[in-house]
């Protein structure tokens, strides 16, 4: 669905990453981890045509993701990034309005998908107030259903979890899940280890020197591979996988 | 749909108290004249030739001000830009002026010079907007203080009946626009003509360039035209009645207060209430201390920010 061939990533002179080449399918949720500065978000960026690389491609469909208009790529790729501003007063209903305008359907299709996607995040009692009333944990909700109104085959999502309460985060990882399941390709950044195993087919994992490796998730999430890039200890395997934090701040003090 | 009920009823609103202040501002003036009385010779002279272009004046370039000023904030995405935040109206005076020191006597002159002044500015902040918005503002914000030196120099140099005039024109004066009233008007309707145009992209941009990039916006081509558009219409209300601050701040504002932050809605209500707010502000600053007058844009700040500040703490 989205094949990625030699992608150089630069920001300023600071090389992100230096050569990634893969091919990602329908149906698969993609974990992109690595410290931060490494270039997580901006590998988003570049798929949405946000970011220019410094070379290589990324095709959608056999074509270049640069050719697409802005319309037409919009109608194809979701993307969730930072919250966006409060200032202008625009309401819970019309910021998912805004989002659902992309969509080409019967009325009736998006009230459903309007109607469902507030329920899913809990959002209906919080329809016509205002963005600016909300905390950053129900904006953040928001922004998932704002993706979830569109019905696009891929969504980008860039720290979908971040300012969630657990449950949130719960329910969040498992409408991912779902909707890959349901044959969308999910392009996910996410920083706990543990949500990356419970929702991740594959992982692209950035060291923030430039290096990337890809592959299946169950093989990437392991100590061994992470540890060096992170800095930190880890233990267990799989989804228990975890940083040891008591050790380190034991060692330190 | 409700909003269509909502909006004819928000159309009849507006144009009812469109009418009523023209009506009322009308017969305001030295001497009050009752525009549906019978009327002399003299009387009609004074409210169709002088009085009813001048309000025609004040509507247009009011309504211009607030489309401009609601342009630039969600071009910024910064609820305080306005066309003066950005020195366009700065570089029109000092155009203006300069046109007053070459040409002393030739109102002419003096608006070709602002006109030409105004896309001198355009250009000077146009060399930034790749930038992006906050540098853009920036941007703005120091050619804004350097236009201002500019000015302050040519004052300083100007002949001391010049300096009468220059000062005039740079609090704003309805008197004796040179651009015919039907022009004004025109543009009035064609700003707000592609203001309603662009509403749908306008209102994604304001999630933000690339959550509307996000959503299909060609951002970068929107901001030009935005850039474009903005800026030939800060040019036009410049030219015509001189710099007049507030307006372009204050009342997109009131009017995302009143009635949300959808742009349809916004720029009607702007292009309308801005025309209102200059038309009243216009009457009181002619007749507050007759037959002497006061300078029309310190009557713009004196209304416009104590409503504004009054909807704000009401909202909160």
């Amino acid at each position: 669905m989205i094949a990625i061939q030699n992608l150089r990533l630069c920001r300023g002179k600071k090389e992100l990453i230096s050569s990634l080449t893969t091919q990602l399918e329908a149906g698969q949720v993609v974990a992109v981890l690595g410290p931060n500065g490494a270039g997580k978000s901006t590998l988003l960026q570049a798929v949405m045509v946000m970011f220019k690389p410094e070379h290589g491609l990324v095709s959608l469909n056999d074509a270049s993701v640069a050719a697409y208009s802005k319309q037409d790529l919009s109608r194809l790729i979701a993307w969730q990034g930072d919250l966006p501003p409060a200032e202008f007063g625009l309401t819970v209903g019309q910021r998912l309005n805004l989002a659902m305008e992309v969509a080409h359907s019967e009325p009736q299709v998006m009230q459903q998908r309007f109607q469902s996607a507030l329920a899913y995040l809990e959002l209906e009692s919080l329809q016509t107030r205002s963005l600016a009333e909300l905390s950053s944990g129900e904006r953040q909700r928001v922004e998932i259903a704002a993706i979830m109104v569109r019905d696009n085959p891929i969504w980008l999502m860039d720290e979908p979890t971040a300012h969630l309460d657990l449950r949130h985060q719960a329910d969040c990882l498992k409408l991912m899940k779902k909707e890959a399941q349901n044959g969308r390709l999910i392009l996910t950044v996410l920083h706990d280890l543990q949500q990356a195993a419970a929702v991740a087919d594959i992982v692209i994992l950035l060291d923030g020197k430039g290096g990337v490796e890809v592959g299946e998730a169950a093989t990437m999430l392991t100590a061994q591979r992470l540890e060096p890039v992170f800095g930190v200890k880890l233990k267990g395997i799989g989804r228990d996988l975890m940083p040891i934090y008591s050790g380190e701040i034991d060692e330190e003090a | 749909m409700l909003l269509d009920k909502r909006s004819i009823t928000m159309g009849i609103a507006l144009f009812g108290v469109v009418l009523l202040v023209l009506f009322v501002a009308l017969g305001m003036g030295e001497h009050w004249i009752n525009p549906l009385g019978a009327l002399s010779a003299m009387e009609k002279m004074i409210l169709w030739d002088i009085r009813l272009p001048r309000l025609l004046t004040a509507f247009a370039v009011g309504g211009m001000l607030a489309l401009a000023g609601a342009w630039f904030q969600v071009l910024l995405g910064n609820p305080l830009a306005e066309p003066y935040v950005l020195g366009v109206a700065g570089s029109a005076a000092v155009g203006a002026v300069s046109g007053m020191m070459l040409f002393p006597d030739s109102v002419v002159v003096t608006s070709v010079g602002a006109f030409i002044g105004a896309w001198v500015g355009i250009a000077a902040v146009l060399a930034f907007s790749h930038l992006g918005s906050t540098r853009l503002l920036l941007a703005g914000v120091v050619l804004a203080a350097f236009w201002g030196a500019v000015l302050m120099l040519l004052m300083a140099l100007l002949p001391e009946r010049g300096l009468m005039l220059a000062y005039a024109w740079m609090m704003g004066d309805l008197s004796h626009s040179s651009l015919p009233i039907w022009l004004l008007l025109l543009m009035w309707s064609l700003a707000l003509g592609c203001g309603v145009f662009l509403s749908a992209s306008l209102d994604k941009l304001l999630l933000g360039e690339r959550h509307a990039q996000a959503l299909g916006v060609n951002v970068q081509s929107l901001r030009k035209t935005l850039l474009l558009l903005a800026s030939a219409v800060t040019a036009i209300a410049v030219t015509a009645a001189g710099t007049i601050g507030f307006v372009g701040l204050v009342v997109p504002h009131l009017m995302r207060l009143m009635f949300g932050s959808l742009h349809k809605v916004v720029l009607i209500a702007s292009a309308v209430g801005g025309g209102v707010l200059l038309m009243i502000a216009d009457t009181a600053a002619r007749t507050a201390i007759s037959p002497a007058e006061l300078p029309v844009g310190v009557l713009t700040a004196m209304i416009g920010v104590p409503v504004f500040l009054v909807l704000l703490l009401r909202k909160r």
